[in-house]
């Protein structure tokens, strides 16, 4: 018998609201509708109300998660259209603040997968290690949660002592080597649950144009990093996994060798800092008519941002933001097809998905 | 002569790419989104978004498709005179939720395609330009004298 169950808008399995109508028959979903929309704030529309300055914290309140993306990606398009260049200290700083938001968005979704594994100890082993990483995001910016950390030009706090910042990330890394990472990639329990479940195929990925490590799990290997370096990612050495299988389990281990390859990043990065001022010093500076776009790797992906704006005006004419999210939600759909009802909401949490961002 | 610059002499334009805030733009001249959107497919290029642009006074809309080719960000604009366009859902799936929120957004038709109940706003009435539907509530009005 076919029928349908309603998940949602309040999640089993995430703090978020969305709702997935999953059409079964029996235990095995055949389809599935998604319905967005419950965060919607207008965020663009607000965004053509605010100055240079106030448009920067109301778009690093698009997400809870990687709020220093959004300001990082909006400042660089903004940069487009007043000519100002970041000095090359401000751009390693933009790489540390985007590599650390990258290390505690996958270990806080680790923590969330193990969780939903049923795997519970090893939720709270992952909360414990995102509050380390949650420590040095407070040590650099004095923030947790909304860093402040990007102005046009350049980035508003330094790193004034890069070596103590450096044995937390060392630490940091260690751990991760010894527990998360080894249990996620060797666990009974972990491929269990994940190898062979909510697949999504190379050409599906491509035709869907999913990015982040949901398009990487699937055998697609696109990473801004590497593709079109921006801030000072050119000048540093870092590999892309990649994975082919595109089932939960591809996305799981994408995650987790991400996690070793932002740590590699951020040693580069601490130790190669360069001396200089962090923002354009005294410089003054004027928005010409037109549209910028700046595109980074979040930690979910492509996020894109299309800034326009009039020759003399406060406020911007208009500010479009493709966030990851919006780009990899509609291949859930084909992840759920076929698969077992009880294994629907790990599917959906696999690819870490952000509803404030996708609805704005 | 790269595979890029084959696009716009396939399609009997003399436009050069133009690179541009981080976009290498061309100008579609007579060519349809929908051919734009299988020339795109066979340079196997990665669609991003579309972004629409409400024009001042009555002067219509601006589109700006977007697609990724290797890295390099392409952008083509198109101006529309009315408040519809071509869907290029058919030929490209990553489309769909794009051309549903600027339909619910813009009140913008893309013509040829179907669609599925509001993707953002459930429940409320389609085809609403949202930007005019504030403005015209008084709601921001009201935000300016509050400041």
């Amino acid at each position: 018998m076919s029928y349908k169950i309603p998940m949602g808008p309040y999640h089993p399995a995430l703090e978020e609201p969305y709702k997935l109508d999953l059409i079964c028959e029996g235990e095995t979903v055949e389809d599935a509708k998604l319905h967005i929309g419950f965060n919607f704030r207008g965020i663009e529309h607000l965004a053509e109300s605010r100055n240079y300055i106030q448009v920067i914290a109301l778009m690093e309140r698009v997400c809870g998660i990687c709020s220093n993306i959004h300001t990082l990606t909006l400042c660089t398009a903004m940069e487009g259209l007043t000519g100002l260049t970041p000095p090359p200290r401000a751009q390693y700083i933009r790489v540390i603040m985007a590599e650390l938001e990258r290390l505690h968005s996958h270990v806080l979704w680790a923590g969330i997968a193990a969780k939903l594994m049923g795997f519970k100890t090893m939720f709270m082993t992952c909360f414990e290690l995102r509050e380390k990483v949650m420590d040095v995001l407070q040590a650099i910016s004095g923030n947790r949660v909304n860093y402040s950390m990007n102005r046009i030009g350049g980035v508003n706090r330094d790193i004034t002592d890069p070596q103590s910042i450096l044995k937390m990330v060392e630490a940091l890394e260690a751990e991760m080597a010894r527990t998360v990472i080894p249990i996620f990639t060797t666990s009974r329990t972990a491929t269990s649950r994940c190898a062979g479940v909510g697949v999504l195929t190379t050409e599906k990925a491509i035709a869907l144009g999913v990015v982040g490590p949901v398009a990487r799990a699937s055998g697609v290997p696109q990473d801004l990093r590497r593709a079109a370096p921006y801030a000072a990612y050119a000048e540093l050495d870092f590999d892309v996994p990649v994975q082919p299988a595109g089932d939960v389990r591809a996305r799981l281990l994408v995650r987790a060798l991400e996690i070793m390859e932002s740590c590699k990043i951020l040693r580069q990065a601490l130790s190669k800092l360069p001396p200089g001022e962090i923002h354009t010093e005294g410089e003054k500076f004027a928005f010409t008519t037109g549209t910028a776009t700046a595109r980074v790797e979040a930690p979910r992906g492509e996020v894109m941002y299309s800034v326009s704006w009039r020759e003399g005006s406060r406020n911007p004419a208009r500010v479009h933001v493709r966030t990851p999210t919006f780009a990899v939600m509609p291949a859930i759909r084909w992840m759920v097809k076929g698969a077992r009802l009880a294994d629907t909401p790990l599917i959906q949490a696999s690819i870490d998905p952000c509803y404030s961002c996708t609805d704005r | 002569m790269t595979s890029l610059d084959e696009i716009p002499q396939k399609h009997g334009s003399n436009e050069a790419w133009v690179e541009k805030g981080g976009v290498h733009w061309l100008n579609p001249g007579k060519m349809s989104v929908r051919q734009l959107a299988a020339a795109m497919n066979e340079l196997h290029a990665r669609f991003i978004t579309i972004t629409a642009y409400q024009l001042p006074k009555e002067e219509g809309f601006r589109m700006e498709y977007h697609w990724d080719l290797d890295g390099q960000l392409l952008g083509f604009s198109f101006v529309l005179a009315g408040k519809s366009i071509e869907s290029i859902f058919d030929l490209c799936e990553a489309v769909d939720w794009i051309e549903r929120e600027i339909h619910e957004g813009f009140a913008i038709e893309f013509t040829g395609r179907e669609y599925e109940p509001l993707l953002l706003r459930q429940g409320d009435t389609p085809g609403v330009n949202l930007r005019d539907a504030v403005v015209a509530s008084g709601a921001l009005a009201a935000n300016q004298e509050k400041k």
